[in-house]
């Protein structure tokens, strides 16, 4: 049995011999410590937003232009795919804890799927950014070139390209996660009893889930009202 | 030891539940622009994602119950406020290196 505890055995100077205390089924220890990875998560993405609002501070009708220039349509077909695949990875949690693991593992396919889908919408949406001449080394982003766009605008894309970059490299973990706890589960090392690393894989997928629902907004959305005031969406 | 088990019948209803919310509150931040303070959507749409954020981490997340964690979420929210937007919010306001700085246009010298 995987999850068989066998004591190990110290000696203290006199030749008496202890138990040494396991930590194994510490669930709450777990999760205690993968809050603490979570909080290094909100501190470097929270370091990215605070760059974003000090550029957005120094440059701010930039900002709202370059915004209005995103594709809000495909930022929204995203948060919404993401919030679906939120539910599905919180449903598969509670499947695994009710004693359904196969439930769990459909829960936890359904939402690699989604998470594939939100990356390939995301690869559409750079591709035009390219094809439109806005991506990281391309003239438009390079200050002083002669065809550079203002100099809010560069900067609110390179934050876009990086932090979207970021955000996507999670969602790409996550799924490596994903797959790997399919593994575990399908070794019975993950069961109904011991789900602590399916409770933090949920976790880490809350947190990519959350990153997005500040990244959404702030990159898509405050330009919005520029849109709406002009008549209509702004191009590259 | 695992938390113990639960009845997936009586508590998906809770997930849906939270799900509605989301996606509300994602229909309004598409709604906003048209309906209220166009201009500035800015803060509208962070107070709405903060609303997002709260029904995610307390749901979603399980925090509902967590003193523990909860403090120290609102410990991690008060150092930040402090040192990372009052103090830096007080540099930004003041920004006097227009000359040699690089996030700013080489051109327009603050």
């Amino acid at each position: 049995m995987s999850h068989e505890y066998v004591p190990e055995i110290a000696t203290d100077r006199d030749g008496n011999e202890h138990v040494v205390q396991g930590w194994q089924d510490d669930f709450y220890g777990g999760k205690l410590g993968f809050w603490l990875f979570m909080f290094t998560e909100v501190m470097m993405f929270g370091a990215m937003f605070l760059t974003l609002a000090y550029y957005n501070a120094l440059h701010p009708q930039d900002f709202i232009e370059a915004s209005a220039g995103l594709n809000r349509w495909l930022g929204g077909f995203n948060t919404v795919i993401l919030l679906i695949s939120a539910l599905t990875m919180g449903l598969g949690l509670l499947k695994m804890r009710s004693g359904d693991v196969k439930g769990a593992k459909l829960m936890i396919i359904a939402t690699i799927i989604l998470a594939i889908i939100f990356l390939g919408v995301k690869a559409v949406e750079w591709t035009h950014e390219y094809e439109h001449g806005i991506f990281l080394g391309l003239p438009a982003m390079q200050g002083g070139h002669e065809d550079s766009m203002p100099f809010g605008k560069i900067l609110f894309f390179g934050m876009y390209f990086t932090m979207t970059g970021l955000h996507g490299f999670h969602i790409i973990i996550g799924i490596g996660l994903m797959i790997w706890l399919l593994k575990r589960m399908n070794a019975g090392k993950v069961t109904p009893e011991h789900h602590i690393l399916h409770w933090n894989i949920a976790l880490y997928w809350d947190i990519v889930h959350l990153i997005w629902v500040f990244v959404f907004p702030y990159y898509y959305m405050i330009g919005a009202g520029v849109s709406v005031a002009t008549g209509g969406h702004h191009g590259h | 030891m695992a938390t113990k088990n639960v009845n997936y019948n009586e508590e998906k209803g809770l997930y849906y539940k939270v799900l509605f919310g989301l996606l509300l509150l994602t229909a309004v931040t598409f709604i906003q622009p048209h309906l209220f303070l166009a201009g500035s959507s800015f803060v509208p749409q962070m107070i709405i994602a903060v609303i997002k954020a709260y029904l995610i981490v307390i749901y979603y997340m399980h925090l509902k119950g967590e003193k523990l964690i909860i403090s120290m979420v609102w410990f991690t929210l008060f150092l930040v406020t402090v040192f990372f937007i009052i103090i830096i919010g007080i540099d930004v306001a003041n920004f006097q290196f227009g000359a040699e700085s690089y996030i700013t246009a080489p051109t327009a010298h603050h």
